[in-house]
């Protein structure tokens, strides 16, 4: 096995798995605190990624900036998707709740269409071609610059949580919600406004990733798939798990299928594990993560 | 009203009438040939496929124009051609609802649908309906080995992709003098994808070509990050690069080759992705000197000026492409089987496409024939790249609008972005 | 529930003469609602009944579909036959994700995550397995004959459609009455409680899996009869699973009519509003329609359809009763 090729693998998985970090955060928050899956979390980043765009068009504002607005949007847009959606079906039996946020999915995606149209697009921003090397390893500069950007926004959603009312408020609820009642504090807000830190965090995600990845309406899909990977092996409500499941999935996917082929033939088998197979290493370890230790590798008590 | 009915003119009116009675019988004037007549055209305007969907659609549509703005069908005495759209989502079961609707809206003949799986569907029900089905773009070549009768395609199937893209390699290293070439071939992980670079694969080894694969390496089908691949392309050091892609992964391609600075004579790819519209915006001078492998407009044609002329003046920033062009394609070989036919009855509009030997110069190949199991046998690819922001037929030399470029004279981190 | 009976026999009759009426084009509506009514029935064994959501039901219809015509194709054996073989391995493999599921404990999300990615890992191997055609896809080459369960036109389709809804509902009420029935509604309501009572939880859970997964698994057959081409990305995607799904949780899980009814509304619904909206040159409108239309049914009937009309009609049945005794 080509160790220089496995270095630079983990380099780009690891890098991939911050931003992969930043989306998963959003949804750690929501499922954390509500336990809702929200089917629509990809649709939203891609809504995130769009806006992002349309200033970089209109205004020349580069995504590394501009994924302010796609915040301050996104929370808005999850906000009232809470209030008016979200928070209804709270109490439903799961089934029920999967029902409208797969609904929501659908609108946001095919409304991203209407608007933006189908075609992929890859606007040229001016980080998007950069690249800094480090000896034999090559660095990305986007995805280290979302990377770095995700570990920020961490920190300083941690920040938020643990220091403002808003956000301790936020943490009771999640840990007690008839207590975080009986209190007196406004559940409702509470809920709306975590839900809509929850999307602003994967909006921002989407902002930092324009200048990473194509952008097309129907692109949304693996990606709520993946935050929840990440968010069952970080450990629900978890941040620190959020980061850390982001980087394992990362490079777990980027060098898995390498190890995998490499294992294979160092048995003697002539199979080579196919990179198309990629997903299943994550998917494998979802599976491993639900039997053997749902609350994740952070979660506390036993779910 | 009643007033200006005055007797001579009462006199005429009666006459025609009665003329008409004559010539073709009175019931006849409730028989009278159709005025409109109906086409389907299934196509995969939402989904995965959306973009190419749209523009199938478009390009469908502006044929019907083009053919009834000369006069219709001039045998059936200047009918229309109306189209009854119908959206298949790239999903099978879609597809054959949507199929199963215009019938019932009276199509007498199909076209569509782009993507290989509901090809087959609608094929099939084609096939159970009788109703001849013109396919405008679907590669795999199942789908005529099933024994169909009421099925063509006007589109080249994947065997000939593969077949052209040797022989363009092959006169391309004859005329530059190269002996050998150490290439890697990538493909997305989808049927065109997989066939594609599966049969080059064979191909260069049952033919014993002087081009040594290193590498196969493929990627599912939206993938958002080539990182891990580029980085096993570069580990190889290939000459060339067969990339074999969708419009997102050909982007992420030339960004990600960009960025691990990897050093290659040329891209020669085959398929879809390297040449839309898109991608030469969006990747600007990263686009230059891409090779790529494609059924294409023929660019000498004096059908392709004037149809492309049209279509990008309607959609600003488009033009017609593999797809569309085979889309527009298509409508024609319809309507002039419908001249043929002299009949709107879809048993006849399918005996006449069975005999159609239509010449056209929209597309690089010769006139639209189809042998006996629906496959247009003068159907080809072009090896097309993109220079001067412009995408160019560079082979073959009959239709060649300019002279190709290899090697790549500037390496994609050389060229100033 | 004699009222019930009559009206649903009534509703056999009509649905047995009214293909005389129908266009090919309606007919094949039907075929839609019945098949999804079928596997929303199937589905609804396992999660209407013990309350063990599943999302990755697609799994089991692709393994029918694939098993069946690939023996079909390979080896001359008819569909009719090769279904219960698809059926067999189906509930194997739901047997083998309910060992993990319930022997490890998993409920709730965490159930439906280990369904779903199941439902992946499948759906990624049939599409790198050459014998299934993998990228390419299963082309089903058309031979129309009852024994290869092909027709040309599309009444067979409809009849044998509507024998496997019937088929299902015999089976879920069957179920429903017996035993075992019984058992599984107990675990969903408190299956603490049921198994402090000495129920053998886990046996009755993989039982309710075994009879699901096979169940779906045997449209498998009629769907690759009908469509003529399978592809891991269509037959056991995510996509499909929540098609699955939606009609028996709109219908109202756990009821015997629920999927059917809820299928009867939605399936047309969706195809008559992509109809509409389609020609008006959006592309995609009516999707964000049918999205819309998704969340309001399920906060406005969050119990499903039947358990409203249940609510409704309750009234009047009682009344209507109380007057025939008085």
């Amino acid at each position: 096995m080509n160790l220089n090729l496995l270095l630079q693998l983990a380099v780009s998985g690891f890098l991939l798995g911050g931003v992969y970090s930043l989306i998963a955060l959003g949804l750690s928050l929501i499922f954390g605190v509500m336990k809702v899956i929200n089917f629509a979390h990809g649709e939203m980043m891609v809504w995130g990624m769009y806006i992002a765009y349309t200033l970089f068009i209109w205004t020349g504002i580069d995504p590394f900036f501009s994924f302010l607005v796609s915040a301050a949007i996104l929370f808005i847009l999850g906000y009232l998707l809470q209030r008016t959606v979200v928070n209804r079906i709270l109490d439903f039996p799961e089934a029920m709740q999967v029902l409208p946020l797969v609904g929501m999915a659908m609108v946001f995606e095919n409304s991203a269409r209407i608007i933006w149209g189908p075609d992929y697009i890859s606007p040229q921003s001016r980080f998007a071609l950069s690249s800094l090397s480090l000896g034999n390893v090559m660095i990305d500069v986007p995805r280290f610059l979302a990377f770095s950007l995700a570990i920020v926004i961490t920190i300083v959603v941690l920040f938020f949580l643990k220091k403002t009312d808003m956000g301790k408020s936020i943490r009771a609820a999640a840990d007690n919600r008839i207590g975080a009642l009986l209190v007196g504090k406004d559940i409702n807000k509470i809920y709306a406004v975590c839900f809509g830190i929850g999307t602003a965090c994967v909006g921002t995600a989407g902002g930092l990733l324009v200048p990473i990845m194509p952008l097309s309406p129907h692109i949304g899909a693996p990606f709520t798939m993946i935050s929840f990977i990440i968010v069952i092996l970080g450990g629900m409500g978890s941040l620190a798990g959020a980061m850390v499941g982001g980087f394992i999935i990362g490079i777990a996917e980027s060098i898995g299928p390498e190890l995998i082929t490499g294992l294979f033939q160092g048995v003697g088998l002539d199979l080579e594990f196919p990179n198309t197979m990629k997903q299943v290493v994550s998917f494998f370890i979802l599976i491993v993560i639900l039997l053997l230790r749902p609350q994740g590798l952070f979660g506390g008590r036993r779910a | 009203m009643a007033k200006k009915m005055n007797r001579r003119s009462f006199l005429k009116y009666s006459g025609a009438v009665g003329a008409t009675t004559a010539i073709s019988g009175f019931p006849a004037i409730l028989r009278s040939q159709p005025k409109e007549i109906l086409v389907g055209a299934v196509h995969p305007v939402t989904g995965p496929a959306a973009d190419i969907g749209v523009s199938c659609r478009r390009a469908s549509l502006l044929a019907v124009e083009e053919v009834n703005s000369r006069g219709g069908i001039k045998s059936l005495g200047g009918a229309k051609l109306k189209l009854l759209l119908g959206d298949n989502a790239f999903k099978e079961e879609q597809g054959r609802m949507e199929a199963e609707r215009v019938m019932k809206e009276g199509a007498v003949v199909l076209t569509g649908p782009f993507s290989s799986g509901v090809a087959m569907t609608i094929a099939t029900l084609c096939e159970q309906r009788q109703i001849p089905f013109v396919m405008d773009v679907a590669a795999a070549a199942n789908i005529t080995q099933q024994g169909f009768k009421y099925t063509f395609r006007c589109f080249p199937t994947s065997s000939n992709f593969a077949g052209n893209e040797i022989l363009y390699l092959e006169t391309l290293m004859k005329e530059k003098s190269i002996s050998k070439l150490k290439a890697v071939v990538s493909n997305t992980g989808d049927l065109f994808g997989r066939d594609q670079g599966a049969t080059f694969i064979k191909f260069f080894k049952d033919k014993k070509f002087p081009v040594d694969v290193l590498a196969h390496i493929e990627y599912p089908l939206g993938i958002q990050d080539l990182s891990a691949e580029v980085s096993k392309i570069k580990a190889l050091k290939p000459e060339i690069l067969i990339p074999i892609t969708r419009p997102g992964d050909a982007k992420l391609m030339i960004t990600e080759l960009y960025k691990q600075r990897v050093e290659l004579m040329a891209l020669i790819g085959s398929g879809p992705g390297l040449y839309e519209p898109e991608f030469v915006r969006d990747m600007k001078a990263l686009s230059e000197y891409t090779m790529d492998n494609v059924p294409w407009y023929n660019p000498q044609g004096k059908m392709y000026k004037e149809v492309n002329d049209r279509f990008s003046k309607l959609y600003p920033g488009k033009y017609i492409d593999t797809n569309s062009g085979y889309s527009y394609l298509a409508i024609l070989v319809i309507a002039d089987a419908l001249e043929r036919a002299k009949s709107a009855k879809p048993e006849d509009i399918k005996e006449a496409v069975k005999k159609t030997y239509f010449k056209q110069d929209l597309m690089v190949g010769g006139a639209v024939t189809f042998n006996d199991k629906g496959d247009n046998v003068n159907a080809d690819t072009a090896m097309v790249q993109v220079l001067g922001g412009a995408v160019k037929v560079v082979m073959p030399a009959k239709a060649a609008e300019a002279k190709y470029v290899f090697p790549m004279p500037k390496q994609l981190w050389e060229r100033g972005m | 529930m004699k009222t019930v009976y009559g009206l649903l026999l009534v509703g056999l009759v009509a649905l047995l003469i009214l293909p005389q009426f129908l266009s090919s084009y309606v007919l094949g509506i039907f075929i839609l609602i019945f098949f999804y009514a079928y596997l929303g029935q199937s589905w609804n064994i396992l999660t209407g009944y013990t309350g063990m959501i599943s999302l990755g039901h697609s799994l089991y219809v692709g393994i029918g579909a694939y098993v069946s015509a690939y023996l079909a194709m390979a080896a001359g054996i008819s569909p009719w036959i090769g279904m219960w073989i698809g059926g067999v391995c189906a509930a194997l493999v739901g047997l083998a994700i309910g060992y993990l599921g319930f022997r490890f404990g998993l409920r709730g999300v965490y159930f439906v995550l280990l369904t779903i990615a199941f439902a992946e890992i499948g759906r990624l191997i049939f599409l790198h397995l050459k014998a299934f055609g993998s990228f390419q896809g299963f082309f089903i080459t058309p031979r129309f004959a009852f024994a290869n369960l092909q027709f040309k036109g599309n009444l067979p389709y409809y009849y044998i459609g509507l024998g496997y809804v019937v088929f299902s509902l015999i089976v879920v009420r069957l179920l429903e009455r017996s035993k075992i029935g019984r058992y599984m509604v107990a675990l969903r309501e408190d299956e603490d409680a049921a198994e402090s009572l000495g129920v053998d939880v886990f046996k009755y859970k993989m039982i309710a899996i075994f009879i699901s997964a096979f169940m779906t698994s045997l449209a498998g057959a009629f769907y690759a009869n009908y469509l003529y081409y399978l592809h891991p990305g269509t037959i056991m995607s995510m996509a499909f699973s929540i098609e699955i799904v939606l009609r028996p949780i709109i219908g109202g899980m756990g009821t015997v009519l629920g999927p059917v009814i809820g299928s009867f509304l939605i399936t047309p619904l969706s195809e008559l509003s992509r109809s509409y909206f389609s020609q008006a040159g959006y592309e995609g409108l009516h999707l964000v329609i049918y999205g819309f239309l998704l969340v309001a049914v399920v906060l406005f009937f969050p119990r499903g359809i039947i358990s409203y009309v249940k609510k409704r009609m309750m009234p009047l049945i009682v009344r209507s009763e109380k007057s025939r005794t008085e």
